[in-house]
């Protein structure tokens, strides 16, 4: 386990106990389920997959808001998102929509419980090791940027070098 | 909210711990725009749950299948529910939907009637999609559920959350995304759960169906329904006993009579109504007022104290003191930097588990205001030794974040904390790029907007007050001093140099120039000379910020301006409050009145229900909760405590009424305010103020007349014309005592 994320377990052990000492252990217990909610129910670490052109993935809902978005930019390995090479559909089954042509009138929807499929077009440095991917999301309605980022192996599909 | 086929109209059925969210059409079904794009938030909702998504029935007979909605004949809403009556295929059906506080849930009743000569054979299918998410994450349904078949009842869990569906009748099929119910349990994706009913109806007699979905937190269901027993109960005692409380609820609050402006008498019940709904007791021990309807029913702690002076003014001290016990409860006693929190801090949003979150630079700072209201609405000071050290803490939480060389207070950064602590602890990272948490927390405010620091004043007004009551003058006089000094710097440093209007915040030293309404919160709290606040309010007028249906958060001149962005251009209602109050607060009792029947007219237009916000551009609702407590409280208050000019204090038995009715108001009349453990009647002319007084001791009434002591069960009158807003030269009265 790297160096930082024993830390990080440390840090959140001794922040459990501090709200166990204030306010109990139940606390801890339904923060603990709606955190492997989230955890479980919008990344698929199944769907991550290496394409002949780059990487697609699948996200079974929204990463944290709703609604409808008037752009959307992925970034690989540290490279700045941008929307060029993205390609959209939500639900899956439905017609692929390019990122570049998402607009305030032309809004990419999003709800609970409909899952997302992406591809990204992207050129990927080494074999068989981990990814980071960026996704940036902007509402038409509320205008902080919202944003998901996974480190993950992607399994290599057909075709894919 | 009776005309429920009106378009649009949506339907609110609530118990103090479940809500039953409805289009009036038939199912639990509500289609909302919601960020811009349509979604369903129709179901049933227990314990501040998402128990289900749209829960809808369909009627199948002789190879035709119809969804309820479609077979709508008519419907009204009753005390305690709501009534549809469906005619199809020779079937009279009437619906009744109510919504149960324990086990918290909602029930569906439907009884079949036919006047057909021959028994008619029907199919009613119950579909149901379990959703078991707290309401607190938006924008997401749990992927996977544990489903268990448990006699005729179904038994649904995702983590500690649980519902149960249940049926009268035994149901011919039960089936999970169109395939038999497996008889052991099942983990795994689930769209949804149908319950199948093959039904004979037959001429004369009334066939009775009833559905129950009962949920929340697991552990808790399982207590309730040792309680009340696992099959569907029939609605009519919780119905009779929701409407019973109600009705007494309604019959404890204050009657205004405005004959002048009936209008504004209308609103006034309708916005009372409208904060009932909200009344919620969820759970582990949990009591307050939901923020709004639909996506935003939880306690949030910033609504919570927006909301409970308006609680004060309608004399529910008692649902206000468990509010404020529930809160401190939370009060964060050390640093926990995952949930956001630092010492002193209350929580942003509390709901049963208990799950809380902490993280906004503005909720803490709201509640000593609301401690002295309460103290001197309810003539108690029983809880503020139990209270002062909670007190204590929010004071020291702020001064953490004093600004040493202005005495101002520092907000931002607070959700960056959050994700800086969680960072390293998952593979999946999630965020909304926020770095500020004011009111308007989608809006970039660092480092010193102007209504933090009057809330930061207010604090220490409050805070001083109440510990001289204890007799605690050493720091209640450093919070004097410290709230003195603040006021100045304000004046000094956020007035523009045309001395027209305040700089909306200060980034670092740096006056940001966009003009938001927030300024106005300065006028209220009397910081601003007379003719200064005179002047913020007729600029807050001005048509870049004052629109027909309400004020903008932005003025439409900001380069920043989106019509459509929520806290950069949008209107919304309780901006429209703040700047009625400002100009009441001046005299302006034209513009203040005119500010109020705006609200006034947005309750009319949308059946007693009172939109969040609306479009910057034109009067639509927009990104916004049907109902939102902001958008009532506000307005109540401001109608005691501005337009009538009510400030009362039940400890030391002394109320002054300065009303600021327009010149033209000839009469108004207020029944049943509490003061203490009395009521007090006021009415009102231009020539005299008749008081009539029901406590046990004497009360010492303050009007522009002079002031006069009114005995107990007695009566008393001042004459004389009372300071009003007829005489715009006088000064701006200042909240509190």
């Amino acid at each position: 386990m790297p160096r930082h994320r024993v830390e990080a377990l440390v840090q959140l052990l001794r922040q459990g106990l501090a709200i166990e000492g204030q306010f109990g252990l139940h606390p801890i217990e339904a923060l603990v389920w709606v955190a492997l909610t989230v955890e479980e129910s919008v990344y698929r670490p199944e769907s991550f997959v290496q394409t002949p052109t780059g990487v697609a993935f699948t996200l079974a809902n929204p990463p944290l808001r709703a609604g409808a978005f008037s752009a959307l930019r992925v970034g690989v390995d540290g490279r700045a998102p941008v929307p060029e090479g993205v390609r959209v559909r939500s639900p899956p089954g439905g017609a692929w929509r390019e990122a570049s042509g998402l607009s305030r009138s032309q809004p990419l929807e999003l709800r609970p419980g409909e899952p997302i499929d992406f591809e990204v077009e992207t050129a990927l440095e080494g074999r068989g090791r981990p990814r980071t991917v960026r996704l940036e999301l902007q509402s038409v309605a509320i205008p902080p940027l919202v944003w998901l980022e996974f480190t993950d192996s992607p399994r290599p599909v057909a075709g894919a070098p | 909210m009776s005309d429920d086929r009106r378009s649009g109209t949506p339907v609110l059925l609530t118990s103090l711990s479940s809500a039953a969210l409805l289009d009036g059409q038939g199912d639990l079904s509500s289609p909302r725009e919601t960020r811009g794009a349509l979604y369903d938030w129709g179901g049933v909702y227990g314990q501040l749950v998402r128990l289900t998504g749209p829960w809808r029935v369909e009627l199948s007979r002789a190879g035709k299948t119809t969804g309820l909605p479609a077979t709508l004949v008519d419907a009204e809403t009753f005390p305690g529910g709501w009534r549809s009556r469906h005619r199809w295929e020779g079937v009279e059906v009437v619906q009744e939907v109510s919504a149960v506080e324990s086990p918290p849930g909602a029930v569906r009743r439907l009884r079949f009637t036919t006047s057909s000569p021959e028994p008619l054979r029907l199919t009613v299918s119950s579909r149901v999609p379990p959703f078991l998410l707290p309401v607190l994450v938006e924008g997401v349904r749990p992927v996977t559920f544990d489903v268990a078949p448990q006699g005729a009842s179904v038994y649904v869990r995702q983590h500690g959350f649980a519902l149960r569906l249940s049926s009268s009748l035994t149901a011919s099929r039960i089936t999970m995304d169109g395939a038999p119910l497996p008889s052991s349990s099942h983990h795994g994706p689930v769209g949804e759960i149908r319950f199948d009913h093959d039904l004979e109806v037959v001429a004369g007699v009334t066939t009775e169906l009833l559905w129950q979905v009962a949920g929340g937190l697991a552990r808790d269901l399982e207590v309730a329904e040792r309680e009340v027993g696992q099959p569907p109960v029939a609605p009519d005692a919780s119905m009779a006993a929701g409407a019973l409380a109600d009705q007494q609820w309604l019959e404890r609050t204050p009657v205004l009579d405005l004959p002048d402006a009936p209008e504004l008498s209308r609103a006034y019940a309708s916005a009372r109504a409208a904060l009932r709904r909200l009344y919620t007791a969820p759970g582990d021990g949990l009591v307050g007022l939901v923020a709004g309807y639909p996506w935003y029913s939880a306690i949030w702690c910033r609504d919570l104290a927006v909301m409970l002076p308006a609680l004060l003014w309608l004399g529910d001290s008692e649902w206000v003191e468990r509010s404020l016990n529930a809160v401190f409860r939370f009060q964060s006693r050390q640093a926990v930097q995952v949930l956001g929190g630092e010492p002193g801090e209350l929580p942003m949003q509390v709901g049963p588990g208990p799950i809380f979150l902490y993280g906004t630079s503005d909720t803490t700072l709201r509640f000593p205001a609301v401690v002295e209201q309460f103290h001197r609405h309810a003539g108690d000071t029983g809880s503020l030794g139990e209270w002062g050290d909670a007190l204590h803490r929010i004071v020291e939480w702020a001064r953490a974040r004093v600004d040493p060389a202005t005495g101002l207070l520092r907000h931002g950064g607070e959700a960056e904390g959050i994700e800086m602590a969680t960072a390293a602890l998952s593979r999946v990272r999630y965020g909304i790029d926020s770095p500020d948490t004011t009111i308007w927390d989608s809006a970039d405010r660092r480092d010193h907007g102007v209504d933090v620091q009057v809330l930061w004043c207010g604090t220490l007004r409050a805070t001083d007050r109440l510990l001289r009551e204890v007799g605690d003058t050493a720091r209640a006089s450093r919070c004097r001093g410290e709230a003195d000094a603040l006021e100045g710097t304000i004046a000094r440093l956020y007035l523009r140099p045309d001395g027209h209007y305040l700089y909306d915040t200060l980034r670092g030293a740096t006056p940001v120039e966009q003009v938001r309404p927030n300024a106005l919160r300065a006028v209220s709290a009397g910081i601003l000379d007379h003719a200064t606040g005179m002047r913020v309010v007729e600029r807050a007028a001005d048509p870049d910020l004052t629109t027909a249906w309400g004020v903008r958060t932005l003025s439409s001149d900001d380069p920043g301006y989106d019509p459509m962005a929520y806290h950069a251009g949008q209107v919304w209602t309780i901006a429209t409050a703040w700047a009625a109050d400002a100009a009441l607060s001046v005299g302006r009792a034209d513009l203040g009145v005119e500010y109020l029947r705006t609200i006034g007219r947005r309750y009319e237009a949308e059946g007693g229900f009172a939109n969040e916000c609306y479009r910057g551009d034109r009067p639509e609702p927009f990104n916004s909760c049907y109902l939102l407590g902001f958008s009532v409280a506000p307005f109540l208050c401001v109608l005691f405590e501005r337009l009538w000019g009510i400030t009362l204090d039940a400890l030391s038995g002394r109320v002054t009424v300065r009303p600021c009715f327009p010149a033209s108001w000839t009469r108004a009349r207020i029944d049943r305010l509490r003061v203490g453990a009395g009521h007090l009647s006021i009415d009102w002319s231009p020539e005299r103020l008749s008081i009539r007084w029901s406590g046990t001791r004497p009360i010492t009434v303050v009007g522009a007349g002079g002031e006069m002591v009114v005995q107990p069960g007695g009566t008393g009158e001042l004459r004389g014309r009372p300071a009003g807003g007829q005489d715009a030269g006088t000064e701006p009265s200042r909240p509190a005592v």
